[in-house]
């Protein structure tokens, strides 16, 4: 759908992917440090660019079911992480349309 | 105004002695009062009208008449018409005046300098010192110094209130040569042009109305020209504007008809670019490919061929960027990083060139020809030589450059795009990406303006890299040209406007509105013969056309699928014809439809009748339009 370019993040500190170190998000972004993914600890943040996003699956968590989709490098493909559709648990409500970057899936750019 | 334009040739000079001189009925009833053989067989027509309701003065027009046939070389028809209407081209003392002055007869034009009037004391003063300073420069150049010295004494220093200027003409008295003089005094001597420079400089302070400007009809005419030139808003032929009637290009000879879609692309078209010579199209795709089209030579469309020449393959990721060298023998290509250098003769890629670390987003050649210059999203601005080796990288850009091109004078390189990342670096929101957000699937975040990254326009002396203008906007920058002149820049600018810069006051002289772009590069081009038009893409899948001296939207042009119209490009070589892509796969050559389809027909002589009526309906407007405009060079941006 058109020629674009990807998205070029301003920030004291830049997520980016670590295969291809295409931009991903800024610390700013960031809400949490506090999270698991597959290869160990992740971030959550409240926003995330050049991804792709995929299928709707639901998936039980430490803290509870959820509604979540994989999300891709939009370069490269790599699975980077998830995000939150839906929580079930009211408790868990915040995390609705955040995103999970796996920390060892990132490294820092400009 | 140049010299060939000074005011009297050879020939006139003797025809300015019947001015007057010549024709003792003439002077007698030079609109003053009749002689004892009666009043010429005109006066009574003076005082009135040219025609019903024309505002024209008839006096003025006369006079422009009786100045075109002497200018024109028939003094004798110049005579007879000052004696049979009864008006002279110009009083007896103006007559005398341009004598004395061509003939270096100082005391005489100061003489004659007393009748015709002048009103203002200011200007008597300027005009005497002209006077003297030539009469002084002449009498230097004889080498008659001392008769000099008193012009110097007791005329220029009375009359000059410019004390530079004083000291600088009494430093010429040291001038070894009457050669020397004249470099110095950088003035080309008795025998020269400098009399009639003169003239013409003394003639600012003489009211047109005693002393007619030279060569005032054909300037009213040339500018009468030039505004038609400029009325016209479909103006794609170039032809020498007849006087004898007014001049229209029709819609009709617009290129607004499809006449080839160019299928072969199996994904999105993202950008065409014409070679040089017009004879073959460059097309970027998203499909990895670019493709050399080759577009016949054939003015017929239904006889015009348009055939893949060379697919250019081996691309890793979609085509972003063309540019053809100056001989049209290299088409240089980008795709993410690479620069790819192909033959575009043979089709075979000859280097690769790996030195952006993000992707390459512009390529232009120079005007000279002595190479390229490539912008990336890496803020890098390369300057690289023909044989693919750097030459000089710049300095990071202060942006991300979206997209740049250099002006065709070679003197400036113009570069749009994003701010640098830590200059912004404010509030926990400030990197939240514009638009493309949603293209991504990310969701609904739709930033404000105020939080999006800043967009630049960056303007740069090519030659010394210096910024010379940097201009900070709101909103997506998409794609810069700048026209033939060298003075504007056209930019796609996000949300749904196309900006002309003035790139010389560095002002914005003129939005374009119509269009539609949110997220994607679209790109816009200059059309017709001299830049008239602006054309750009569209996201609604048209092709906007507008007039761009005026802003008006002449087209919104149909025909592609869904998606957005990426680019456009107009042919360097035919006067109307221009190709579009899109997403929709495919190329559209579009052009002025041939004569014998009838609905175009129709419309040409419908164009035809709209223009009789607009004459009809409009004499007196045009007459006093034309009489009253600029130079002739002016323009409304």
């Amino acid at each position: 759908m058109g020629m674009t370019f990807r998205e070029y993040l301003a920030g004291s500190r830049i997520f980016g992917c670590q295969k291809c170190r295409t931009h991903l998000a800024t610390i700013e972004l960031m809400l949490s440090r506090a999270f698991t993914g597959q290869h160990g600890r992740a971030y959550l943040f409240d926003h995330v660019v050049n991804i792709t996003i995929g299928e709707q699956s639901e998936r039980q968590m430490t803290t509870g079911r959820h509604i979540v989709r994989d999300i891709h490098c939009i370069k490269c493909n790599t699975l980077l992480g998830w995000k939150y559709d839906h929580a079930y648990e009211e408790s868990q409500k915040y995390k609705e349309n955040k995103f999970i970057l796996e920390r060892n899936l990132l490294c820092d750019v400009q | 105004m140049k010299l060939s334009e000074l005011e009297h040739a050879p020939a006139s000079a003797t025809a300015s002695l019947h001015n007057g001189h010549g024709d003792g009925a003439v002077v007698a009833t030079n609109g003053h009062a009749s002689s004892s053989r009666g009043a010429p067989a005109g006066s009574h027509l003076h005082n009135t009208p040219l025609f019903d309701s024309s505002t024209i003065d008839r006096h003025e027009f006369v006079r422009l008449m009786i100045q075109a046939l002497r200018d024109t070389g028939y003094p004798e028809s110049a005579a007879s018409l000052e004696a049979e209407s009864g008006y002279a081209l110009e009083a007896p003392h103006v007559a005398a005046f341009r004598r004395a002055v061509l003939d270096g007869a100082w005391d005489d034009a100061v003489g004659t300098l007393e009748h015709i009037g002048l009103a203002d004391a200011e200007d008597l003063r300027a005009t005497r010192f002209l006077l003297s300073q030539q009469k002084y420069l002449e009498l230097l150049e004889q080498q008659e110094v001392a008769p000099a010295l008193l012009v110097l004494r007791g005329e220029l220093a009375p009359y000059s209130i410019d004390q530079e200027k004083l000291h600088s003409l009494s430093s010429l008295m040291m001038c070894a040569s009457a050669h020397d003089l004249r470099e110095r005094a950088k003035w080309d001597g008795a025998a020269g042009t400098s009399r009639r420079r003169l003239l013409q400089h003394v003639q600012t302070y003489i009211p047109a109305s005693v002393m007619l400007p030279p060569r005032r009809l054909p300037a009213l005419l040339e500018q009468a020209r030039a505004h038609q030139r400029r009325q016209c808003l479909y103006h794609t032929r170039n032809v020498t504007i007849s006087l004898l009637e007014d001049h229209v290009c029709s819609r009709a000879d617009f290129p607004v008809l499809t006449t080839h879609i160019l299928a072969e692309h199996e994904d999105e078209v993202w950008h065409v670019q014409w070679s040089h010579d017009g004879r073959s199209l460059a097309s970027a795709s998203k499909d990895r490919n670019a493709i050399i089209w080759s577009i016949g030579p054939e003015t017929g469309p239904a006889e015009r061929e348009c055939n893949v020449d060379k697919v250019l393959r081996d691309h890793d990721s979609p085509v972003t960027a063309l540019a053809w060298s100056l001989d049209d023998s290299i088409l240089l290509t980008s795709s993410e990083m690479v620069i790819k250098m192909w033959n575009a003769k043979t089709g075979v890629c000859i280097r690769e060139l790996k030195k952006h670390d993000e992707p390459v987003s512009s390529l232009v050649y120079l005007p000279d020809g002595a190479g390229f210059v490539s912008g990336g999203m890496d803020r890098k601005i390369i300057i690289w030589d023909n044989d693919g080796s750097i030459r000089d990288a710049w300095p990071l850009a202060p942006i991300r450059v979206c997209d740049l091109t250099v002006s065709p004078d070679g003197n400036r390189l113009v570069a749009v795009g994003l701010l640098r990342s830590s200059e912004s670096a404010t509030g926990s929101n400030s990197s939240l990406p514009l638009g493309a957000a949603g293209s991504n699937g990310v969701g609904n975040t739709q930033p404000t303006p105020a939080t999006s990254p800043k967009r630049k326009i960056v303007v740069y002396d090519l030659k010394t890299r210096q910024e010379l203008n940097v201009i900070e906007v709101i909103g997506e920058l998409t794609s810069v040209r700048v026209s033939r002149d060298s003075r504007y820049a056209i930019i796609n600018h996000a949300p749904d406007e196309v900006h002309l810069w003035d790139l010389q006051s560095g002002r914005l002289a003129r939005k374009f509105t119509g269009q539609r772009q949110g997220q994607h590069i679209i790109r816009s081009c200059f059309g017709g013969d001299e830049d008239s038009f602006v054309l750009s893409g569209s996201e609604d899948g048209n092709v906007y056309v507008w007039h761009r001296d005026t802003g008006v939207l002449l087209e919104v042009l149909a025909g592609h699928g869904e998606g957005s119209v990426n680019s456009v490009g107009w042919n360097p070589r035919e006067p109307a014809l221009f190709a579009s892509c899109s997403d929709d796969h495919t190329i559209r050559i579009w052009e002025a439809p041939p004569p014998g389809i009838p609905d175009f027909d129709r419309e040409r002589e419908r164009e035809r009748e709209r223009i009789r009526a607009l004459v009809a309906a409009s004499e007196d407007i045009d007459g006093l339009t034309i009489g009253t405009g600029g130079k002739g060079k002016g323009r409304s941006a």
